[in-house]
């Protein structure tokens, strides 16, 4: 045995340990893992839209990073990730992180929190600014945790600066009692997503075939800035039951051939909304109009699109041409008795303005009904798009108004002339409040992103079950688009989730100042043990001289 | 945090053996090992004790799991610690040399074997990591204290050996010796009535060690100069 044949630890030092340490040393670097233990703080965090529209890219073009966390106000590289709360960062300040910074992680508000009409408008304007350009730099959000809690505060508090303190004693100071956080979130880059949007229609067949077509329409996809967050319940998740709850309403009164109405009612949910350009929209007006039997959309009466009819009890109607009178849409209009407001057609805009536009361009006549005032609402494409108590019952208010007008409209009535009408009324289009609040909670708890929905097969997740409640009312045909492979019309980007590991580290110096408060130690214990003797026999002296005089 | 931050935790705790090994001379008695073989019986006596534990207290992780703390248990847990004192014992009578030699010897290797086998894992993985934590820092520390300790209890366990020891002093070696495995859980215990911290618990350790080893460098004296080494 070696140890034997050593006399002593310095031969042992000098002769054998060198070579073994050789081969021992770089065995064990490679045999550690990289990260040999777990972060002490893990998150599920949402990653930033990003997709393409006309080859326009739009959002964060990139998915990992591992950085320095640093604080709104402390932050100065592109070394350093920011960390913030949405309500916290300005629009300036976004736009000097965009072309600086790193990576950006956003928290958003705690659930509970009621936010204020200025927060509010201030957190959707910063969402239209994110979403309008492309962002090089990675940028998350993440919910709310006690634990995000403390790192946001320790960041704010943090000493940790690039500015020179005033004494080395300070920097020192700062450096061994302040604590760094190190941000790492490890995704695969940012890979095309296969999109395949659908659109469900389905028809109630009118009593006479040749009568005309009503096409009623709603997109049930949400856009927000953040996929996995969109849940979109004004915008669109609203329109899509209102379609559903007129699919109820009239399946049962086209069911019995006595009340049937004259013309066909054909409905329609399409996948891809205004985000994308209206997509699903126009493919399926593509196949139905220029096929060979061109049978669906022969002769429309008009078509009603509905969009975000939740958020208050006053609709509008959008046209691109206003109604003429004696028209089917004047008729809908005087019925509704909402205001008209006419806003032409702007192909030049990147995006248009609603849904009935695609169905205008091609020669029909159509509209949007909306409780917005304009398409530019930013709350169209927002993450405070929660659904509410408030919200849920101007849906069903809404939903009773578009029901009578449109069937006192199908039936050709005038007026309710007297009370026994207006029960007869209230019995056969009395809207089922229970299964309208069900159906507005589920879709706006589901994230209904273009990047989920149309990369699911269409008989799954929110497609499917729309499709599953449509078909108990009519026959159902679910027809799959596809983009342009050439020329996509639009790219989907993912992934939409990652996880985040977030250390907490000390800044490079402190290891100096570590070794040297170390080195300090040593060399005391160095001169204890050499003046052992000389206290032992101090000592010694003390205790027995002591001990001699008992 | 880092591989340099690794080479600062082994730097505080290698670098008071070596110190130790080296100055104090039992170095020149050629006994590396010697205390390799304190090492080897260090290891031994813990999976003895392993044995013990595990056939007399096979529930006792269970407790732990629980989140209730068993003060019997735990004095139980900790008397099989006994079994150091006689692992000591058989490192110190298979050590050649004069009284001071031995104890080092002994005490060094029993306490070199501790570091290795409880900390150099912990070290190596945790030290080395992405995340910083005092915890390190201070279980590297805390090894330099356990060798102080390790050394008052193998002088203890020297003194009560020797036949010569005078009478009036025997009854405090024994008493410090029964007592030796319960101090961890009396500085424990006091730590949790002050409700002290992490660092006020080391210096607490640290306090105990010095005043149990004064107090028997002070009888090794006496014992010393009776028998005239």
């Amino acid at each position: 045995m070696w140890i034997d044949e050593a006399d002593g630890f310095a031969e042992i030092f000098k002769g054998y340990l060198p070579y073994y340490l050789l081969v021992a040393l770089p065995i064990f670097i490679i045999m550690s893992p990289v990260n040999p233990v777990t972060a002490s703080h893990e998150f599920s965090v949402y990653r930033m839209q990003q997709y393409d529209l006309h080859t326009v890219p739009h959002g964060c073009r990139s998915a990992s990073f591992n950085l320095e966390g640093r604080s709104l106000t402390s932050w100065s590289t592109s070394r350093h990730c920011v960390v913030a709360r949405v309500e916290d960062i300005s629009i300036e300040q976004f736009m000097e992180i965009r072309s600086k910074a790193g990576a950006l992680l956003l928290v958003l508000p705690k659930n509970d929190t009621v936010l204020t009409p200025e927060d509010k408008e201030h957190i959707q304007l910063l969402e239209m600014a994110m979403i309008q350009n492309e962002v090089n730099a990675p940028v998350y959000f993440a919910q709310w945790t006690p634990d995000f809690e403390d790192i946001l505060r320790d960041l704010q508090h943090s000493f940790i600066t690039d500015d020179k303190s005033k004494t080395a004693l300070e920097a020192m100071f700062n450096s061994v009692s302040s604590n760094g956080y190190q941000i790492v979130v490890s995704a695969s880059t940012p890979q095309k997503l296969d999109s395949k949007p659908v659109t469900l229609h389905g028809k109630l067949v009118g009593r006479s075939g040749s009568a005309q077509t009503i096409v009623i329409a709603a997109h049930y996809d949400s856009s927000g800035v953040v996929p996995e967050l969109s849940q979109g319940a004004d915008s669109n998740a609203s329109g899509a039951v209102a379609v559903l709850e007129l699919a109820r309403i009239f399946s049962r009164l086209y069911s019995t051939p006595a009340v049937r109405g004259g013309p066909t009612l054909l409905f329609v949910l399409t996948s891809a909304g205004h985000s994308l350009n209206y997509f699903a929209a126009k493919k399926w007006l593509e196949e139905q109009l220029d096929s060979a039997d061109a049978s669906l959309l022969q002769d429309v009466s008009f078509v009603m699109c509905l969009d975000s009819i939740s958020s208050s009890a006053t609709l509008t109607m959008h046209v691109s041409k206003p109604p003429k009178p004696g028209g089917a849409a004047h008729s809908i209009k005087s019925r509704l008795g909402v205001p008209i407001n006419h806003k032409k057609i702007n192909l030049a805009d990147e995006t248009l303005a609603w849904q009935h536009e695609r169905f205008s361009i091609r020669r029909m006549t159509a509209f949007t009904v909306s409780a917005l005032q304009s398409h530019k609402e930013p709350s169209r494409g927002s993450l405070l798009d929660t659904p509410s108590e408030l919200s849920a019952s101007n849906l069903i208010k809404n939903i009773g108004v578009l029901a009578r007008a449109l069937a006192s409209h199908v039936y050709n009535l005038t007026d309710e002339v007297n009370d026994e009408d207006a029960m007869l009324y209230d019995e056969l289009l009395g809207v089922d409040e229970v299964a309208i609040k069900h159906w507005y909670k589920y879709l706006s708890s589901q994230p209904r992103a273009p990047q989920i929905i149309t990369t699911l097969p269409p008989n799954a997740g929110v497609t499917g079950a729309l499709e599953r409640t449509l078909s108990r009312y009519m026959e159902i045909t679910v027809s799959t688009h596809t983009v342009d492979k050439r020329e996509p019309e639009y790219t989907l980007y993912g992934p939409t989730r990652a996880q985040l590991y977030v250390y907490s580290v000390k800044p490079a110096v402190f290891d100096l100042i570590l070794t040297l408060a170390i080195v300090a130690y040593l060399t005391v214990v160095y001169f204890a043990i050499q003046f052992f003797p000389r206290f032992y026999e101090e000592y010694a002296r003390l205790v027995t001289g002591k001990a001699k005089v008992q | 945090m880092t591989l340099y931050h690794f080479g600062n935790c082994l730097a505080l705790v290698y670098a008071p053996y070596h110190m130790a090994y080296k100055i104090s001379g039992i170095s020149e008695y050629a006994t590396f090992s010697k205390c390799v073989y304190a090492g080897g019986l260090y290891i031994f006596t813990q999976l003895c004790k392993m044995l013990l534990l595990a056939t007399f207290f096979p529930d006792s992780d269970v407790n732990q799991v629980n989140g209730e703390y068993n003060a019997f248990l735990e004095i139980l847990k900790s008397t099989v610690d006994l079994a150091d004192l006689l692992g000591l014992y058989f490192a110190l009578s298979a050590i050649p040399g004069k009284g001071h030699a031995k104890i080092l010897t002994a005490a060094i290797g029993w306490a070199s074997a501790e570091v290795v086998v409880t900390r150099s894992i912990l070290l190596w993985v945790g030290a080395r990591g992405s995340e910083f934590d005092w915890r390190y820092v201070r279980s590297c520390a805390e090894s330099n204290v356990s060798l102080l300790q390790h050394a008052a209890t193998a002088a203890l366990v020297w003194l009560w050996t020797r036949s010569d020891l005078p009478r009036k002093y025997s009854p405090i070696v024994v008493s410090l010796l029964a007592l030796s495995p319960y101090r961890g859980l009396m500085e424990e215990a006091v730590a949790s009535v002050l409700s002290l911290s992490a660092w006020a618990l080391l210096a607490l350790r640290a306090v105990h060690a010095t005043i149990v080893g004064l107090t028997t460098l002070g009888i090794y004296a006496v014992l010393a100069q009776q028998i005239g080494i």
